[in-house]
């Protein structure tokens, strides 16, 4: 099973491929969009005309999902702007790979003390990956970008697993 | 008068179908209104009856006869629908009429010698609704939107479509209803803001967490357990009755079941309103109890389910990215929602004493009225973006599953995903499609099959189905194939595990046509035979009066004769018909009207019988 890429966020909802995306800006244009394209106002006859006002609702939808998230955002940008960039930069250093293998130790067997420690020190960490993102996307850096997503999966999923703990 | 509104030319009508009750409602200016008979209760039991003199008698008519015809009278079908026999064995255990399972593992409810499936229960539950709903707007009704818990699996929402398939309605929504009742609530735009909906009816419980801004209502998530409610509460009242009274088997055993299952319901409403109730229930020759219950006892024992409602309260909350803290309202919706310990607790969880001014009985069904507009293209002001409520996914190698859409996205959503073949010239490949959040297949509900059928002959690994799974605004899956290298559509042919499958609801459809031609057939055979009857013997008596000339007489004689034959011979109306058309004709020829006159006598008298 591979999974198909879905269409182009910025593009369904026709707003500049940029990081920096204006949310509550985003979010009344998703009102928009959905007030235009939803099934429930857009009557088919033939169930060809339905399946279609569907799938462009599912898009908006969708798209809606990803925008909305500034990491799914940043996924969705730097596949647009060069197709399979995420897929060729999995390979991570070696280095990084055994912080966050501390990382991930010290998560599970942080006390209700360490927690607060940890939560405040994770979130500093995904700060700076977005603004080492930011700085990559703005050099136009898809490679390095890629990277620092992946990257920040791993103190995401730490920070998940912190929350899941308490 | 000339601010009313153009008069719709569109009717849709929201049903709220109950676990207990059911009801209509419609909105035909700008507030919806529930649809009840003049002065009559607008909730309608969802109770069927199958009297032993074959009538089927459904609503309240079938409540009054549910204690003398305890394991004929059907009631709770909403927790079967759309479930298999397995899974709802508990349910089924509580319940005073047969279950049995049928080859396929699903309830199908057993009265003499007829197997019912619960589709076909509800069905005849939504009919009455329509019926009634007619009566109140003096027009007939074709089309509406159908309320679901929000927690209703793929399977159930599919398997509620076709109840109201059978029930002859055209179904263009199925509305979750906590959904419904925020619309109830939210209209009219004094609301914006974000509302969680509470709600705990007579069998299930959600709920949900939305964002109301300028008519847009948008669920951010949806929690509940679909075998959590009112009825609940009853049976542990019922338990401890029980065990007051000596046990019974058989019908004696189901009528002991619902006369207490009548008396907990009683008590427990009673405990809403004083500290303490006490029951008094003489059962005559199958036992007497006495029992006093304190609202401290009644609460000690439900505790624990309310809990479980709170529980789901705060993974709403956590799945809306939301603490409870930063909602704005609290709804709630469902005859449960009157106990105190249920608001008390409610209240301790999210610091805010709930709104009361919507009518929790009726709020589903208004909702579903406002959204039934709606989708008549009445009303493009207001718009609902629902979710779906538990993650959909595929079985991959292991018998693990890929989750391919995750719960609490709005729909319509949709996915794609490629597919191979694993063998040369395949060309069929099966999907196994699961609903739930645990990571084993075992652990999810399996919805179906689907079978892609017609892939072109090719090497091993090298067609290319493109797979299409889209969850549409009902919160059903629609699943589309096609081949990428030749562009050929796969057919998909879909197996569900629960429910009817497409060819049974088609059967039955067909049957229940059948039944009305047959219906429609008899009446007319015996209509057309009554009046040759008359006919012939009004004739023959005009013929021993009259004095006419002979060439007529003999006319006359043979097409009596003839049409006598006929009715002797037990022949077709159509025959009937013509003969008796053939008599008319000869009989009318005959200038003297003693016989035209006799015969209208004749057939006069046979009508007033």
């Amino acid at each position: 099973m591979i999974h198909v890429p879905a269409p182009d966020a910025f593009a369904v909802f026709g707003v500049a491929r940029t990081l920096d995306l204006d949310e509550p800006e985003l979010e009344l244009r998703y009102l928009k969009l959905s007030r235009d394209c939803h099934p429930d106002h857009n009557r088919a006859q033939t169930s060809t005309d339905c399946v279609a006002v569907l799938q462009r609702s599912a898009e908006i939808n969708d798209a809606w999902n990803v925008l909305r998230d500034p990491w799914r955002r940043a996924r969705a940008l730097l596949e647009a702007e060069s197709q399979g960039v995420l897929n060729r930069n999995k390979k991570l250093d070696p280095m990084f790979l055994m912080e966050a293998l501390e990382l991930a130790e010290e998560v599970a067997h942080a006390d209700s003390d360490g927690q607060e420690v940890l939560t405040k020190k994770l979130n500093a960490a995904i700060d700076a990956d977005y603004q080492a993102l930011r700085a990559d996307v703005a050099k136009a850096d898809f490679d390095t970008a890629a990277k620092r997503v992946h990257q920040s999966h791993y103190h995401l999923k730490a920070l998940h697993d912190l929350e899941a703990k308490s | 008068m000339s601010d009313a509104p153009p008069p719709k030319t569109r009717i849709v009508i929201g049903i709220d179908l109950g676990t207990t009750n059911s009801l209509a409602a419609v909105r035909a200016g700008k507030e919806p209104h529930v649809l009840r008979d003049q002065g009559a209760d607008p909730l309608t039991p969802s109770m069927v009856t199958f009297h032993p003199d074959g009538r089927v008698l459904v609503g309240a008519t079938s409540k009054a006869l549910r204690l003398e015809y305890p394991d004929r009278t059907v009631f709770s079908v909403k927790r079967l629908i759309g479930r298999s026999a397995t899974e709802s064995k508990n349910d089924v255990a509580e319940l005073p009429y047969a279950v049995v399972a049928s080859e396929r593992d699903l309830p199908r409810i057993k009265i003499d010698d007829r197997e019912l499936s619960p589709e076909a229960i509800s069905a005849m539950v939504l009919k009455e609704i329509k019926a009634n709903a007619e009566q109140a707007l003096g027009h007939a009704v074709r089309e509406a939107v159908v309320t679901v818990p929000a927690w209703f699996d793929d399977a159930q929402r599919q398997a509620t479509k076709d109840a109201a398939e059978l029930a002859g309605l055209d179904c263009l929504r199925i509305l979750n209803e906590p959904t419904a009742a925020a619309l109830a609530y939210g209209l009219g735009g004094k609301n914006d803001g974000t509302v969680l909906v509470y709600d705990l009816g007579g069998g299930t419980f959600d709920v949900s967490i939305l964002r109301i801004h300028e008519g847009v209502f948008r669920v951010l998530a949806t929690a509940g357990d679909t075998r959590l409610g009112g009825d609940d509460f009853d049976q542990l009242l019922a338990q401890r009755i029980l065990q007051l009274l000596p046990s019974k088997q058989g019908t004696e055993g189901a009528y002991v079941l619902q006369a207490v299952r009548s008396a907990a319901e009683g008590l427990k409403m009673r405990l809403s309103e004083q500290e303490q109730a006490t029951l008094e229930l003489d059962l005559g020759d199958r036992g007497q109890v006495e029992l006093t219950v304190t609202r401290a006892e009644f609460e000690a024992s439900i505790a624990p389910l309310v809990q479980r409602t709170l529980d789901c309260v705060k993974s709403a909350a956590k799945d809306a990215g939301l603490e409870l803290k930063n909602i704005d309202d609290i709804v709630l919706v469902g005859g449960s929602t009157r106990i105190p310990l249920v608001r008390a607790r409610l209240e301790a969880a999210t610091g805010k004493a709930p709104h009361t001014d919507v009518n929790p009985d009726l709020a589903v069904a208004l909702g579903a009225a406002i959204q039934a507009d709606i989708l008549a293209g009445n009303d493009r002001s207001l718009l609902l973006l629902d979710v779906i409520p538990l993650s959909l996914g595929i079985e991959t190698l292991g018998g693990t599953v890929q989750k391919l859409i995750l719960r609490n996205n709005t729909i319509p959503t949709s996915v794609s995903e490629e597919f191979s073949t694993g063998v040369d010239e395949q060309t069929a490949v099966d999907l196994a499609i699961y609903q739930g959040e645990r990571e084993l297949a075992k652990d999810c509900r399996l919805l179906g099959q689907f079978k892609l059928r017609g892939i072109p002959p090719m090497p091993a690994g090298l067609p290319r189905i493109l797979v299409t799974f889209l969850v549409d605004a009902d919160g059903v899956l629609r699943v589309t194939a096609r081949e990428q290298r030749t562009g050929v559509e796969a057919s998909i042919q879909i197996v569900p595990t629960f429910g009817l499958t497409r060819e049974e609801v088609r059967r039955m459809m067909i049957e229940s046509i059948e039944n009305a031609q047959e219906d429609y057939i008899a009446r007319e055979a015996i209509e057309a035979r009554a009046k040759a009857e008359a006919m012939v013997r009004g004739t023959k008596k005009a013929l021993a009066m009259a004095v006419l000339p002979p060439d007529q007489t003999f006319a006359v004689h043979k097409a009596v004769k003839a049409l006598q034959k006929l009715l002797d011979a037990n022949a077709e109306p159509d025959l009937l018909k013509s003969a008796s058309e053939d008599l008319t004709k000869v009989t009318a020829t005959i200038a003297d009207d003693v016989i035209s006159a006799a015969v209208t006598k004749s057939l006069k008298e046979d009508q007033q019988p």
